[in-house]
């Protein structure tokens, strides 16, 4: 799951930590199946309001 | 949300897929998305690893959730990184999309 310690910030212009999450549907996700496919707008949401 | 809905077919025009991560779990995901109709990955992170990764959790207990946006290319580098600093604080459509056209 990268190196990155909790709490820190992505760095622009430097590798995004992976990921892998089941999505809605209980599909595993990862960051890195994207890769090399299509960009990713990663958006952290505010909440179901 | 309803700024990226709107607007979803013109990321895909640019090579991009949209992922939306939450701490609520995949029920409240899943009522949320057939709700709207949304048309995005949808990620529940009810443990907030994806949110601690990427450096979410102090704000997100303190102050309230707040939003961020992080584009990565093909290649898996971060070529945009916004943290809101206010509920309201979300990039415009047409400055992500910029951001994406300038990608390889």
């Amino acid at each position: 799951m990268g190196t990155q310690r909790a709490g820190s910030k992505v760095q622009l212009n430097q590798p995004a930590p992976d990921f892998a999450l089941p999505d809605l549907n209980g599909q595993m996700v990862r960051l890195s199946d994207f890769r090399g496919r299509q960009h990713v707008v990663l958006v952290f949401n505010r909440g179901f309001t | 949300m309803a700024q990226l809905r709107q607007d979803y077919d013109r990321f895909v025009e640019r090579g991009a897929v949209v992922i939306v991560v939450g701490p609520e779990d995949a029920q409240a995901f899943r009522r949320y998305w057939q709700a709207k109709g949304l048309p995005f990955i949808g990620l529940p992170d009810p443990t907030h690893s994806v949110l601690k990764l990427y450096g979410q959790e102090v704000k997100l207990f303190k102050l309230g959730r707040m939003p961020a946006q992080v584009i990565i290319d093909r290649q898996g580098m971060a070529r945009f990184v916004h943290y809101g600093h206010a509920m309201d604080d979300i990039p415009s459509n047409a400055e992500l999309f910029s951001i994406l056209e300038g990608l390889s």
